[in-house]
């Protein structure tokens, strides 16, 4: 039989006090009269007070030994039960963990605030380029194998982030010549500067963790609007009916591409921390992963759903509760050029309450209105003015549609990414990278690759690859790394030595990505760099 | 460098790269994140942030990389973490298909 977990054991503990005395006080506070579901929490303290223990000792302070003295985020806590389990032989079953990571992120776990920054590693966003860190040496210490973000979403005091220096030296023991310790005093730097820095920048106590354990957590259940962007494929919208099932959520998703083809499936979720939504769904048949945020209130949740298997594929999201503030989140094209008309699908909430208005020079036609989507076929006169516009549907308002005359430029987007080979026969699959062409007007300046430069969207293009230096050249890395398609995705090629190669090597290479855009009688081109490298054989939730 | 002469291509790009002052940027050098870069040679990126001076093909050195936990975020480590991961693939180069990714997706 199933255990009752924590909530419902508070909501019927709740229910007894709105039953009682404190009943007039309680009505209509919300965190009472609803408190959200928690993932089950099984019997996660049992298992920390009796097995854990045998290892991390309780302290005088009544605390245990290091898992009292850390937070992080589930994927964090997840990374930390599967070591307990490869190295000191936990026998933890995927139930206790289960349960292990819901307790620990719920008492342990980081806030809205601190995790914001880091959120693309969590979302395993492709294409992100990491600022250095100015604080110390963590960049040179930490972020050469690891993403910065991984220590980013720890938070310890300078004794505990020392003791993960000590296990470092412990379990890689050659670690002191792998990070340069030949040329410096490595051990002396990592057992002393960095946990003192590391201890100041991402403390155990702080403000913010403990204003969000105090906080009323969100309840997620209603109908939210939601919209966002696959590269390569275009942008998607529609709605999410979100509804409480067991210790999570069930959702069903009623979405349309931005050709108008349903993108529809059902889903369901846990929320850990009380923000955390970890999903799982089918989405136009395909399996996908949810990692996104709610805010703190409860009115949107944003993030990224991926492919299990490629989660370099996937898509952004952004979703607001339906029935709050009329707002416009996304155009299924976010362009049309003057001259031309289009259809263009208006995402959103509270788009029932007026016309389609998307400013002087632009003529449309409402084909069909609802609350979460108004369809409109938008005619530019051959004389509109070129630049951005804000739309407006009643009360709702939105920008990030542009009308053009002519491009001025066009650049790649991302501008410098990784692909890696795979396949083969092997275990890892191949990873690829996806490129679209974003054409840009060059705003009041005149100027190309400046800040006001107004961006116009993405564009079909013919895309080619090219040697991005003269080793690439000599080593035929066009020849043997891969393909791009008309979509701008680039294929890596298979894994292993390739006895073809000079040297036998990888079909690793170097790339300059072209993208060439016709614009009436004129032709611009744009490209960025792809690295095609090799396999990873350790990815773990958190890089 | 002065009693030292580069006997390879790869040798004379570090050489150069000391000539040229580039040896401070390669420290200080970001890529895609989850990359590592700035070892010598790098595992996906090389110290000049390309890929010519990778040792490659990887397989020629991949045990290079786990018997001695050179790469413990990239390769898994038989030192102590995964002691039997390449114990299906005598030979990297012509057993790298029986190599698992050691944390599974799924």
């Amino acid at each position: 039989m199933r255990r009752m977990n924590g909530p419902q054991r508070r909501r019927r503990r709740a229910g007894l006090l709105t039953g009682g005395l404190a009943g007039t006080l309680l009505i209509g506070t919300g965190a009472w009269a609803a408190e959200p579901p928690r993932p089950d929490e099984g019997n996660a303290k049992q298992i920390i007070t009796e097995r854990c223990s045998t290892c991390h000792e309780r302290q005088a302070d009544g605390s245990l030994h290091r898992i009292d003295h850390v937070r992080k985020t589930p994927e964090g806590w997840t990374m930390t039960l599967f070591r307990m389990n490869q190295i000191h032989s936990a026998n933890l079953s995927p139930e206790d963990s289960r349960a292990l990571v819901a307790y620990l992120s719920a008492r342990q776990g980081l806030a809205p605030e601190e995790t914001a920054p880091y959120r693309y590693i969590l979302e395993r966003l492709p294409a992100v380029v990491e600022t250095p860190i100015a604080d110390g040496d963590l960049s040179v210490m930490c972020a050469r194998c690891h993403s910065a973000a991984r220590f980013g979403l720890q938070r310890r005091d300078a004794d505990e982030w020392k003791r993960l220096a000590n296990f470092h030296l412990g379990q890689f023991p050659s670690i002191e010549y792998s990070l340069q310790g030949r040329d410096r005093k490595w051990w002396e730097i990592a057992s002393t500067q960095t946990p003192q820095v590391l201890g100041q920048k991402f403390p155990f106590k702080t403000k913010e963790w403990a204003d969000w354990q105090q906080a009323a957590k969100p309840d997620l259940a209603g109908v939210w609007a939601v919209t966002g962007h696959r590269p390569g494929l275009g942008r998607y919208g529609g709605t999410a009916t979100v509804a409480v099932e067991r210790d999570g959520y069930s959702v069903r998703y009623d979405l349309t591409d931005a050709g108008g083809k349903p993108l529809s499936g059902t889903g369901k979720a846990l929320v850990y921390t009380g923000y955390e939504w970890r999903g799982t769904a089918t989405l136009g048949g395909q399996e996908v992963r949810e990692v996104f945020a709610a805010s703190k209130d409860g009115q949107s949740l944003s993030g990224r759903w991926f492919l299990p298997d490629h989660d370099e594929v996937g898509a952004t999201v952004t979703a607001v509760r339906t029935g709050t503030a009329p707002t416009i989140l996304g155009f299924s094209q976010e362009h049309v050029k003057t001259g031309t008309s289009a259809r263009v699908t208006v995402w959103g909430s509270g788009l029932d309450g007026g016309p389609v208005d998307f400013g002087p020079g632009v003529t449309v036609k409402t084909l069909s209105q609802s609350a979460t989507a108004a369809v409109v076929e938008v005619a530019a006169a051959a004389n509109a003015a070129p630049g951005a516009r804000t739309v407006s549907v009643g009360k709702a308002k939105g920008g990030g549609f542009t009308v053009y005359a002519a491009l001025d430029s066009v650049l790649v987007e991302p501008a410098f990414t990784i692909a890696r080979v795979g396949g083969n026969g092997g275990a890892t699959p191949p990873v690829s990278a996806q490129f679209e062409a974003i054409g840009y007007l060059n705003g009041p300046d005149g100027k190309p690759g400046t800040a006001d430069d107004i961006r116009v969207g993405a564009l079909p293009a013919a895309w080619t690859l090219e040697p991005f230096n003269e080793a690439a050249k000599l080593m035929e890395d066009v020849k043997f790394a891969g393909t791009i398609g008309p979509s701008g995705l680039f294929a890596p090629a298979l894994a292993g030595p390739n006895p073809q190669r000079a040297f036998g090597t990888n079909n690793i290479g170097d790339l300059k990505v072209v993208a060439t855009v016709k614009d009436g009688a004129a032709t611009l081109t744009g490209d960025g760099r792809l690295i095609s490298t090799v396999q990873r054989w350790n990815d773990p939730p958190i890089r | 460098m002065k009693h030292l002469k580069p006997l390879n291509k790869k040798a004379t790009l570090v050489d150069q790269a000391v000539e040229n002052g580039q040896m401070d940027e390669v420290v200080a050098m970001q890529v895609v994140v989850g990359c590592a870069a700035t070892f010598d040679p790098g595992w996906e990126v090389d110290p000049f942030g390309s890929v010519a001076a990778l040792c490659a093909p990887m397989e020629a050195d991949l045990y290079g990389c786990s018997d001695p936990c050179w790469w413990p975020a990239q390769v898994p480590d038989t030192i102590n973490t995964y002691p039997d991961w390449n114990a299906k693939a005598a030979s990297a180069q012509n057993d790298w298909r029986a190599l698992q990714s050691v944390f599974p997706k799924k």
